[in-house]
């Protein structure tokens, strides 16, 4: 059971991940914007980060991103994309993206868990 | 022979003169006659005669006098010299001086009659062969034109255009050409292919290197200065002798930079577009994947709530789609459109009834100060209430709560005048740059739950510019904005 932020403009997006990562027993904080984001983030120390890529600007979910791994705040992150394919560029983390994982929307439950777990043990793992 | 043969008989003897005349004309010559050497230039420069007989001896003028003075107006005319003291020496003189023949006199009416039709012969093979010389001058002149033609075209042509024989030297060039490619200096005959960017001279050498001539086009796009500033599509064709053998390549070279800037935009719109479509469907398959998890197993009310939630979400897709359509339509001005008069009154009264929710909602104020006696203005009914729904949906949506909405309209000489002033959120000076880009939305913590599309004022520019007004944005952050519209009367 972990903590889990969610940072994403999309309010329906927000509800449905909490939702899913809910019934299996995590706990989950949102914010709508990225300055939201960073503060419950810094707040609330969560176990990992779901980060929308898309945000005011488009691409203002690499820049948080990017002020975590700076600020030290080295929890995994999962990013949220929806355009990567049709602008045809693929994604792949790295000291440009500094997130571990990426998931496209729209998201289906399962993957949702799947990856969210995955990145939790390794987490586990790795402190 | 449907012209007459002209002859011209001059002698000083009367009866010859007569004779002559009356035989040729039985055989159907036309015939003038001149009694002495004056009247005989006279009428031989002036007239162009088919033959000329003229006798050697008359009292005013020489024979040979009369034939050089012909001979030098009109040097196709058949000469002959007619003398009874017919002599070598005379005989070589007038041929020197360009008579076709002698006579000496006298003549039978036959012999006569032989000399003329030989004469004739000649003077028909004269004009033949000087008509053909004149074809083959004009054709010349004409091949000369053509050229230069030619030239004028492909030098006019905007596209550049290089002939390189089978051995990389050019042999044709124009200047358009030279500019695109930045060449300031180059020679008929020089070797070229080094001078050239590399992707045009592989292409060439496609051609040159090959064993066997290539009849097909190659055709590259070439990116000629770096940053989308110069891009050209290079296409290179053989130029075939006509044995069959390689002659060399025609390049010609198109700037296609402005469809590639294009292209650009499009691909942007394109993910935009993509963008915004995917963000509504996302979020309404994230709801009903969750309802219809078993495992989630979430509550009849809750369901509700995301099944509402999932239409609110489609609503605004649908809405989304509509929008993009009208703005494709706008684009291929396709759209049927009915011009009528319409009241300006009336017009505001019926939009604002539509949004009269809205309005009521957030408890907005709305002013609105008509000119007396308005003119009816000539537009579309659909298209200004679509353009007065968009803005004035603007200026509820981000407006504050109780705030004003108030509108203005005046004509003067050329012009309606509407401003739409509201007491919202107001616009940042960069905000208000992007105001009228497809999918701008300003994005503050004011505007968060603000719903809209983003293409409600691309629409708005579009309809004003489709009728040659104008729009305006006056706007002070926090305060609240003024959008004024000029129309045509």
């Amino acid at each position: 059971m972990a903590l889990i932020a969610i940072i994403d403009d999309d309010p329906d997006i927000i509800e449905a991940s909490s939702l899913v990562l809910q019934s299996k027993g995590h706990d989950v904080i949102s914010a709508g914007n990225p300055d939201d984001g960073y503060e419950i983030v810094v707040e609330k120390k969560p176990q990992l980060i779901i980060l929308d890529v898309m945000m005011d600007e488009p691409d203002d979910g690499f820049f948080l991103a990017q002020r975590f791994r700076k600020e030290g705040v080295n929890i995994p992150i999962l990013m949220y994309t929806s355009v990567s394919k049709t602008i045809g560029f693929e994604y792949g983390s790295g000291e440009m993206v500094p997130v571990d994982e990426f998931v496209e929307k729209p998201i289906s439950p399962d993957d949702l868990i799947e990856k969210v777990e995955a990145l939790l043990k390794k987490e586990l793992k790795r402190s | 022979m449907n012209k007459k043969p002209k002859i011209l008989i001059v002698d000083d003897e009367k009866g010859l003169r007569l004779g002559t005349k009356r035989l040729l004309e039985s055989e159907g010559y036309y015939v003038e006659t001149a009694e002495n050497g004056t009247i005989g230039i006279q009428l031989g420069t002036k007239k162009d005669f088919d033959i000329a007989v003229i006798d050697l001896k008359m009292p005013d003028i020489d024979g040979t006098a009369v034939l050089k003075a012909i001979k030098e107006a009109k040097p196709n005319t058949v000469c002959f010299i007619a003398t009874a003291y017919a002599s070598y020496d005379s005989a070589v003189e007038s041929t020197r001086l360009g008579a076709y023949s002698y006579i000496p006199k006298p003549f039978t009416p036959d012999e006569f009659i032989h000399e003329i039709e030989k004469g004739y012969k000649q003077r028909l093979l004269i004009l033949e062969a000087e008509k053909l010389k004149q074809e083959r001058e004009e054709r010349m002149l004409e091949l000369a034109n053509e050229k230069s033609r030619l030239n004028t075209i492909i030098e006019s042509i905007t596209s550049g255009v290089l002939v390189v024989n089978s051995t990389g030297e050019i042999v044709y060039y124009n200047h358009a050409a030279l500019n695109k490619l930045d060449i300031e200096e180059i020679s008929l005959g020089e070797y070229i292919l080094d001078k050239l960017p590399d992707e045009i001279t592989e292409s060439v050498n496609k051609y040159l290197k090959s064993d066997q001539v290539i009849y097909n086009s190659y055709t590259v796009e070439v990116e000629l200065k770096t940053h989308r500033e110069l891009f050209v599509d290079v296409t290179c064709s053989p130029v075939v002798h006509p044995d069959g053998s390689l002659a060399g390549v025609v390049i010609v070279i198109k700037n296609i930079t402005e469809f590639k800037k294009i292209e650009l935009l499009k691909s942007q719109f394109v993910s935009m577009v993509a963008h915004e479509l995917k963000t509504p469907i996302a979020a309404v398959q994230g709801f009903l994947k969750i309802i219809l998890d078993d495992q989630l197993n979430i509550d009849r009310e809750k369901q509700k709530e995301y099944l509402q939630r999932s239409t609110v979400r489609l609503e605004g897709l649908l809405t989304l789609v509509n929008d993009l359509l009208d703005i494709s339509r706008m684009e291929i001005k396709s759209k049927k459109r009915d011009i009528e008069e319409l009241d300006v009154k009336e017009i505001f009264d019926s939009t604002l009834q539509f949004l009269e929710i809205e309005i009521k909602k957030k408890g907005i104020i709305v002013e609105l100060n008509i000119e007396e006696e308005i003119p009816p203005l000539k537009a579309d009914q659909n298209e200004i209430t679509r353009l007065l729904t968009n803005i004035l949906s603007n200026a509820i949506k981000y407006n504050k709560s109780n705030g004003t909405i108030n509108i203005e309209v005046q004509t003067n000489n050329n012009y309606f005048l509407i401003d739409i002033a509201d007491t919202g959120i107001g616009l940042t000076p960069e905000e208000k740059e992007k105001l009228f880009l497809e999918f701008y939305r300003a994005k503050n913590e004011n505007t968060r739950n603000v719903s809209g599309t983003g293409l409600g004022l691309t629409i708005v520019k579009r309809i004003i510019d489709s009728y040659h007004g104008k729009i305006t944005v006056d706007s002070t952050y926090g305060e609240g904005t003024i959008f004024k519209i000029q129309l045509p009367k």
